[in-house]
């Protein structure tokens, strides 16, 4: 009986003993969590491997991936309601003013500097953090790195034929554009019908100069058209009034330097979505495009993209406007926290948010061949990495010097509305280019203008995110 | 004999009690809480505006926006294109199917079936036919050296594009009910008709068609209040592009609502559509009735 005893003594002893140590180990065991996601690179390659994050934590993360239209929509729903249903939200960068001024998402800067050893604050570029702040508080954490950048047919470009039919042309050697009349001229050299020839051989396909996005739907064709208008010099507010500025000579050059590429843009343009746009280079139907690098990682598996087994994809900085040299235009897709919910709910969500972007993962993605656009220094200057994914040392060269895109809390009203005017205007429906956008930037204005300058003038400031400080 | 009348009113409430409570719960309080919101400034998306008392400052800024008047501009002319052509091919279906032939039994239901599919189906069904580079219409139409069109991508054939799926949808409808009609109509005229030499097209024009008129009017007027508030296949196919070119009434209204959160503005545009709609309904029965009156007399 006393042997019993002692037995039972010692297995309850060796029980607490366990579940004492597992609850330090594991102090979220047990919690569930949802994130409301895009069906894209930077969640869809984390979605899959979620049940390794639960074996080392006990977190159940589950992940609802949508469409990027109207996602923003469901997420407004999700932070305007008291019992989120999301703890987790993917955001893209422009939705960090509109949902931070709202209050809607988690401020990170506390974790961050607490744990900026475990999760290497300073191997992250800098601007990558910037773009996911809003007022100085980090609101979200980078999951994917974008530039803004060219994307070209090497193998074209590369010929020696092609090389010099154009310089006959055009009377200068064929290479990646560096100015926007270069990329123009490109576009129109490339245009040609199935059945001529490009690079010695016969064409089973049209190929098209240039693909963009022109699309309204979710304001697509302003993801193209703001980067643009900005490296011709324009800007988008008016830094005295806060109000909407995009009428000036820059901006009205940018939207007619968009319209005269359509000659060369498949015929459909105006239905031209992102996964359309960015399908014509993927299939080697298009010579170039300017495309955010989300994607790029696809144009180097041949598993993801034709043009990898059938031809070669070039990268480089975007070309700049005839003005000089424009610092090129970054985007980040990140994880934030929903900011009602429970403490405890917050805690586990930080613990995901750091390991589904740490760097041994994104590390794991880049030598597996299906990575993200990557945000850290360590990766993307890694010899052997650079070597396989060519656009590495681009995306890290170009945001050396990198401006951030637009953060305004009335971005949806933006975004809507140049998405309406410019694709009337490239449709044709509205004769100028300065009628369009002075329609979109009177429809902006005529909200804006019932808030005090000194609010407008807040909105517009990008105060350097905290979490960086000395 | 009052005590037992007014128990049996008594009754009689309680039964009618759920409806009334299911009523007020789905209809009447969201519509009044609509209401509400259309007389106040309410940004969903920016909790920082005060959501105050602003009048009738959102229906005046409806009615004086040119989005506004665009939207419903299309929504008239996408409804003149879908009834007149469904209200022709549905008599003409109609009449077609009942004719006393073999197989018409399998030929009705299969005619019915785009009637059942939802809208949002309907909407992906065709966004595959339409689809710029991989859609089956400009495969068909690359066969016999047709250059492909961009169906959903161009403003001159967006609208078209819809009004063809709504007619592929909607056209069973009037062929339902126009068959249901023709039916029931009484042989002796016909008969008359024929005695007197008449020809096919003239028994259709002199005896047909007023006896069916009534019904007409009334799918019509049944379908045009169903136009009116199209929104799920343009939301599937173009939603409200390229540039404005099929942006109707609904989907100007879901912009202001979700895409802009100024639910107050939403909620003032969607009074303003029923307003409009009611008008129509009214002038609908009125016209039918005065139609009727004129018959009789």
């Amino acid at each position: 009986m006393i042997a019993f005893k002692r037995t039972a003594w010692a297995a309850c002893m060796a029980t607490m003993l366990v579940s004492s140590a597992w609850a330090q180990d594991k102090p979220y065991a047990g919690v569930e969590l949802k994130m409301l996601g895009i069906g894209d690179t930077s969640v869809t390659r984390v979605a899959p491997l979620v049940d390794e994050f639960e074996a080392q934590t006990g977190i159940k993360v589950h992940i609802d991936q949508l469409p990027y239209p109207g996602l923003i929509d469901k997420i407004i729903v999700e932070s305007s309601s008291d019992n989120p249903t999301y703890q987790l939200l993917w955001i893209d960068s422009p939705w960090v003013g509109m949902l931070g001024e709202a209050g809607a998402l988690e401020d990170l800067t506390s974790r961050a500097k607490r744990d900026a050893a475990e999760i290497g604050l300073n191997d992250i570029i800098p601007v990558q953090l910037q773009e996911v702040s809003w007022q100085g508080k980090l609101l979200g954490f980078p999951a994917s790195g974008m530039t803004w950048l060219q994307q070209y047919r090497d193998d074209l470009i590369d010929n020696p034929d092609e090389q010099a039919n154009f310089k006959k042309k055009y009377g200068y050697d064929l290479a990646p554009a560096k100015t926007w009349q270069q990329y123009k001229d490109i576009a129109e050299f490339f245009t040609r019908k199935k059945g001529e020839m490009a690079a010695g051989k016969p064409l089973d396909h049209n190929l098209y100069g240039a693909s963009q996005s022109y699309s309204r739907v979710q304001g697509a064709i302003t993801h193209d058209y703001f980067p643009l208008m900005r490296s011709f010099g324009g800007d988008y507010w008016d830094p005295k009034t806060g109000l909407c500025a995009m009428t000036g000579e820059a901006h009205v050059k940018a939207a007619e330097y968009l319209k005269s590429l359509i000659p060369y843009n498949p015929p459909d343009y105006l239905g031209l979505m992102w996964d359309i746009q960015s399908g014509f280079m993927e299939r080697g139907e298009a010579a170039e495009a300017a495309y955010w690098s989300v994607r790029s990682v696809r144009l180097t598996n041949p598993e993801e993209a034709t043009v990898a087994k059938d031809g070669k994809v070039g990268f480089a900085a975007n070309p700049i406007s005839d003005a000089g040299p424009q610092p090129t235009y970054t985007g980040t897709l990140g994880f934030a926290i929903n900011a009602k919910s429970p403490d405890k709910e917050k805690d586990a969500a930080w613990e995901f948010i750091k390991w589904a972007t740490s760097e041994k993962l994104m590390r794991r993605f880049a030598e597996e061949g299906k990575g993200v656009s990557q945000f850290r220094k360590s990766i993307l200057s890694d010899p052997q990495l650079q070597a396989k994914y060519p656009y590495y040392k681009v995306l890290l060269d170009s945001q050396v010097d990198a401006r951030r895109r637009i953060f305004h809390p009335f971005y949806q009203t933006v975004e809507e509305n140049f998405g309406v005017e410019l694709s009337k205007y490239m449709a044709g429906e509205t004769p100028t280019a300065l009628e369009a956008l002075t329609k979109a930037c009177t429809a902006v204005n005529t909200q804006l203008s019932m808030f005090p300058v000194e609010q407008r003038l807040r909105w517009i400031q990008d105060v350097p995110v905290e979490v960086l400080a000395k | 004999m009052s005590q037992i009348a007014n128990r049996n009113r008594n009754i009689a409430l309680i039964f009618l009690l759920p409806a009334i409570v299911i009523l007020f719960v789905t209809t009447i309080f969201p519509m009044l809480y609509a209401l509400w919101l259309s007389f106040r400034n309410y940004d969903l998306s920016k909790p920082f505006i005060p959501r105050i008392f602003v009048g009738v400052s959102n229906y005046a800024e409806v009615l004086s926006s040119s989005a506004f008047l665009h939207a419903l501009i299309t929504t008239f002319k996408l409804m003149a294109m879908t009834l007149s052509v469904q209200l022709v091919l549905g008599v003409a279906i109609a009449l077609l199917v009942t004719q006393k032939l073999p197989g018409m039994g399998i030929v009705r239901t299969l005619l019915l079936i785009p009637m059942m599919i939802s809208p949002v189906i309907v909407g992906l069904v065709w966004l595959f036919l339409y689809f710029p580079e991989l859609g089956y219409l400009n495969y068909f139409l690359g066969l016999v050296g047709i250059s492909p069109i961009g169906w959903i991508t161009t403003t001159g054939w967006a609208l078209t594009a819809i009004a063809i799926a709504d007619i592929w949808q909607w056209t069973p409808f009037i062929m339902m009910g126009t068959a249901a009609a023709l039916q029931s109509l009484s042989p002796e005229p016909y008969e008359a008709a024929r005695l007197d030499g008449n020809s096919r097209l003239d028994i259709f024009w002199f005896v047909t068609l007023p006896q069916l008129k009534p019904v007409l009017v009334s799918l019509l007027f049944l379908r045009a209040i169903d136009a009116f508030k199209i929104y799920d296949i343009i939301y599937v196919l173009t939603k409200g592009g390229p540039g404005d070119a099929t942006e109707v009434i609904s989907l100007y209204i879901y912009r202001q609502s979700f895409t802009f959160w100024r639910m107050g503005v939403g909620a003032a545009a969607s009074f303003i559509s029923l307003m409009i709609i009611s008008l129509l309904i009214t002038y609908f029965f009125k016209s039918m009735q005065r139609s009727q009156a004129m018959q009789a007399r």
